[in-house]
């Protein structure tokens, strides 16, 4: 395992491409326990699931009937259908054995398999929210590392400006200016990219299909990018900061390195490490989907699915997609600190 | 090499916009000289299956696929012929006779009594498919079917028998279903009578019609039928503004007011079917006459309710809140639209804005104002601080709660906002009675039972606090009195008296007070739509209106020949396409040298 003097210098090893020393075991160890306490997070989040959407306000079957004239045995009919009659322990031992065996019940609203819904809707959500998070990271990272190497000047100011101005911004808002200027058009400028859905409503078959919803994306994916580029700019840029100011940097300037491969080599990797950790974490929320983004682009993904669920409110539903967010951002955050562990030295002393 | 990426991101941004530029449009035509019409709509169906579906755009989607008994007359609104071609009753005004019109259904089938029949004893029988329409058979006796002659007995006479409002549905088809409650009716095409055939349907985005070859009164003008659904109102108007649909209703003012000066569309502003009303708990009781809920004692005393009446400027409230698109109401909870039904006061009983009138009932009546300005009860235990109920998502609401506020100000009545999510705000104020004053309103159908019987006694929750469907807990003996007298006139003008009196009956004794009807607010394209008939057809109501006239008589351009603005999408489309992935696998393909440069440089 790593020494002390190791880990005081532990940038040059973990930059290091053919550093091969962290070994399979320790990781391994390291992994499964980590697994292990992500296993206890999910039956915690299981139970308090139940527990949680059993107190939120709105009957559901009350709300089924939308101020209708129901009559008392109608409205039994309903909870029987639901399961919602049975004693709440029951219900409770229920939902867990169905949830083990990857049944989360039948959707209020859907009337389908909640299962099969999310399965429907996971596809448009990886779509959109997976090509905005490649283009947020990558643009962040980027802009963020030419920040934070020569911060003050004009690009500097200018990017973390924008990136700040974009991150304040309420996301319902970029999306509606966005979908004036860029989609419908002021004045001379025609609209140029439609605003509804994943595709058109005559969709074209084979390849221009394709293009359709390529098209359908570029607003939905701009909004998405210009609200959340601005965390990966700004974490990469100041802990590219940081790394500047550490003796290592030094050492390698004045080992006469050329100042190009002292940031690429020495500097941004290392500097990457904290961006690393925010990018898994935002792959857990991505399966969410940006729930409002969706929502103004009428994008059929997991979030309009979870907007939909509280709007019923649609309690099995709305139990299905919580879970599905909120297990696979446990999951994510393991495999960060498991990655995080295999990039940098210090953890694994730790 | 950063000189390169710019050179690379620039020449991608430029040829991406010399491509939009050169075309415009984006969004697929249909097919070349198809007429296709697009309807955008706000709310997604609930469900596809006419004895679930609840929502205003899934009834309105299923009156244009099926066929009903009666449909209102395009220009007077009275029941008019429909599947049933014609119709007697027996003098007792309990037995109906129905005679079924020689049609067929869309799969080319004979549409019979017999369908009928099923359809009515299908609700009467089953509990589940009581969903959408159960209040509208619990009248019925037993439904008959013989030939084409359909009969239903009545437990007692009931004059809204003309304005029925389930759909027919084909017996053939629908028998085999055999769990109604979960089955949602996702069979293309669907079989139905009706002007069009639902021929496609994805749930949140859209839903495709074709017009019916077989409808008895013709095929209609247009080949397709698009309803187009928007999570978010304001894309819908951008959409209608944009041309990617052609007809938007139920639009609120702001909406409205945006697309007023586009001069590709007509902006509709008409008399709406729609009241809105506060609703006050004067103490809420189940139907055995147990209090639930915890209103505002001040509120049991129709003085108050009265007083608050008279502080409402409801002028203001058109001009301010409703930016002008509304009528002040003065009457209750009919619209104007419907003249023969419509009530409005006069003379000594009409309330007009007048807060010192108001102050003074309240003076007369003993409710004394403290030091603060702010009236306590009789008993000087209570002050009179009224909580007002609202939704939690719609602003114009938010507005009407700073206005009412101000008003029951000027009088000595303290009024604080509480917002409710739709769900919390149906069960606080239908069912458990949490509430002072609420906001309320009803779409009102050509026959105005329904809206009436939600002030019946027998509407209010049941002795468990359960069911029910009443909007303001009355229950009054003069008013029911008067409800079944006009339940059992089947002479139209008369039954019309008595609707006006049961209106008169709530505007006095003010369990709810009407503020103002919403104007009916759509807009359509003007460059696409060469023809509509609004129902009734002397400036009616196009999307919002009731039965299927409008979307029967629309008419529109057809699309064009191949190589107009249509082809333009998929160019924009191509090359949008091709300049991301050109701009993209450059910079991966760069990105990607650099690494392996500088990795061979660190190993060497």
């Amino acid at each position: 395992m790593t020494t002390p003097l190791e880990a005081a210098e532990p940038a040059v090893q973990a930059a290091g491409p053919g550093d091969e020393r962290s070994t399979g075991r320790g990781t391994l160890q390291y992994a499964l326990s980590k697994a292990g306490g992500a296993l206890f997070s999910i039956a915690m989040v299981i139970v308090g699931t139940f527990f949680v959407f059993r107190l939120l306000p709105g009957d559901p079957v009350r709300n089924l009937a939308q101020g209708r004239n129901m009559t008392p045995d109608q409205l039994n009919l309903e909870r029987h259908r639901l399961g919602l009659d049975k004693p709440v322990l029951q219900q409770f031992f229920d939902f867990v054995g169905n949830t083990l065996r990857l049944d989360l019940g039948t959707s209020y609203e859907y009337k389908r398999p909640v299962l099969d819904l999310i399965g429907e809707r996971i596809g448009p959500t990886l779509l959109l929210a997976g090509t905005g998070l490649v283009i947020a990271v990558s643009l962040g990272i980027w802009q963020g590392t030419r920040s934070g190497w020569r911060p003050g000047t004009r690009f500097d100011r200018f990017s973390t400006g924008v990136s700040l101005v974009l991150w304040s911004v309420p996301t319902f808002w970029l999306g509606l200016l966005l979908m004036m200027v860029l989609g419908v058009g002021i004045g001379p400028i025609p609209g140029l990219f439609p605003f509804r859905g994943i595709e058109s409503v005559d969709a074209p078959d084979g390849f221009a299909y394709v293009l359709d919803v390529a098209s359908h994306m570029v607003l939905p994916c701009l909004t998405l990018v210009g609200v959340v580029y601005a965390q990966y700019l700004l974490i990469m840029r100041s802990s590219l900061l940081e790394e500047v100011s550490q003796d290592y940097v030094t050492v390698a300037r004045a080992k006469g390195l050329r100042d190009d491969e002292v940031r690429r080599r020495h500097a941004v990797p290392n500097a990457l490490l904290p961006t690393v950790t925010l990018v898994f974490m935002r792959i857990g929320f991505v399966v969410g989907g940006a729930v409002t983004v969706e929502t103004i682009y009428t994008w059929p993904g997991l979030g309009q699915l979870f907007y939909r669920a509280i709007k019923v409110p649609d309690f099995t539903l709305m139990q299905g997609t919580f879970l599905l967010i909120t297990v696979s951002v446990i999951v994510m955050n393991t495999l960060a600190d498991v990655v995080y562990h295999m990039l940098d030295p210090r953890v694994r002393s730790a | 090499m950063r000189k390169w990426i710019a050179r690379l991101a620039a020449l991608g941004v430029a040829l991406l916009v010399a491509g939009q530029g050169a075309t415009a449009a984006h969004a697929q035509e249909p097919a070349a000289g198809k007429k296709v019409l697009r309807v955008g709509a706000t709310q997604s169906m609930d469900s596809m299956n006419p004895f679930l579906a609840v929502r205003l755009v899934s009834t309105s989607i299923h009156r244009w696929m099926y066929g009903f008994l009666t449909v209102p007359d395009s220009k007077t609104l009275q029941p008019s012929a429909d599947l049933a071609e014609s119709w007697t009753t027996s003098p007792d005004g309990l037995t109906w006779t129905f005679k079924i019109r020689a049609t067929k259904w869309s799969d080319g089938k004979p549409v019979t009594a017999d369908d009928a029949a099923w359809t009515f004893n299908k609700i009467m029988t089953d509990e589940a498919a009581k969903t959408a329409n159960g209040p509208a058979v619990e009248n019925f006796e037993s439904v008959t079917a013989s030939g084409q002659d359909l009969t239903i007995k009545l437990k007692s006479p009931q004059a809204s028998m003309l304005d029925n409002p389930i759909p027919i549905m084909p017996k053939h088809v629908w028998e085999s279903v055999t769990d109604m409650a979960n089955y949602d009716a996702e069979k293309y095409p669907a079989v139905t009578s009706g002007p069009y055939i639902a021929i496609e349907h994805k749930k949140d985005q859209y839903v495709k019609l074709q017009a019916n070859p077989n409808y008895w009164r013709g095929k209609p003008k247009i080949d397709e039928l698009q309803v187009i659904f928007y999570d978010n109102p304001q894309a819908a108007v951008a959409g209608l503004k944009n041309g990617d649909i052609d007809l938007l209703g139920r639009m609120n003012p702001p909406e409205f007011q945006a697309i007023q000066n586009d001069p590709n569309i007509e902006a509709w502003n008409t008399q709406g079917r729609r009241a809105a009303y506060l609703q006050i708990n004067h103490g809420a009781t189940t139907t055995d006459d147990k209090p639930v809920g915890d209103g505002h004692p001040a509120l049991k005393d129709v003085k108050v309710r009265q007083a608050l009446h008279y502080a409402i400027d409801k002028q203001k409230l058109v001009a301010e809140v409703q930016n002008g698109l509304a009528k002040p109401a003065d009457g209750s909870i009919i619209p104007p639209m419907y003249k023969d039904f419509f009530w409005e006061a006069t003379g000594d009983e009409k309330v007009t804005y007048d807060p010192a009138k108001a102050n003074k009932i309240l003076d007369d009546a003993g409710y004394k104002k403290g030091s603060d300005g702010v009236r306590t009860m009789p008993d000087g235990k209570r002050k009179l601080e009224f909580r007002f109920s609202i939704h939690t998502d719609t602003p114009i609401e938010d507005k009407l709660a700073e206005y009412l506020t101000g008003f029951f100000k000027e009088i000595g009545i303290t009024l604080t906002t509480k917002k409710l999510d739709s769900s919390k705000f149906t069960e606080e104020t239908g069912v458990t009675g949490l509430f002072d004053i609420a906001i309320s309103g009803w779409s009102v159908n050509p026959d105005p039972e329904e809206v009436l019987a939600t002030h019946l006694c027998s509407r209010r929750p049941a002795p468990g606090g359960e069911g029910g469907g009443t909007e303001s807990f009355f229950c009054d003996e003069t008013f029911e009195k008067l409800y079944k007298e006009q339940l059992q006139e089947l002479d139209r003008p008369k039954r019309a008296e008595t609707i006006k009196k049961m209106q008169e009956r709530l505007y006095t004794e003010a369990p709810v007070i009407a503020i103002y009807y919403n104007n009916d607010l759509e807009g359509y394209r003007k460059d696409r739509i060469t023809s509509i008939t609004p129902i009734p057809e002397d400036k009616g109501l196009l999307y919002g209106g009731s039965g299927y006239w409008p979307f029967y008589t629309v008419d529109v351009k057809a699309a064009a020949a191949s190589g107009g603005s249509g082809g333009g999408g998929s160019n924009t489309g191509l090359i949008a396409g091709i300049v991301g992935g050109v701009v993209v696998l450059g910079l991966a393909g760069f990105l990607l040298s650099r690494r392996r440069k500088s990795v061979a440089d660190e190993r060497e």
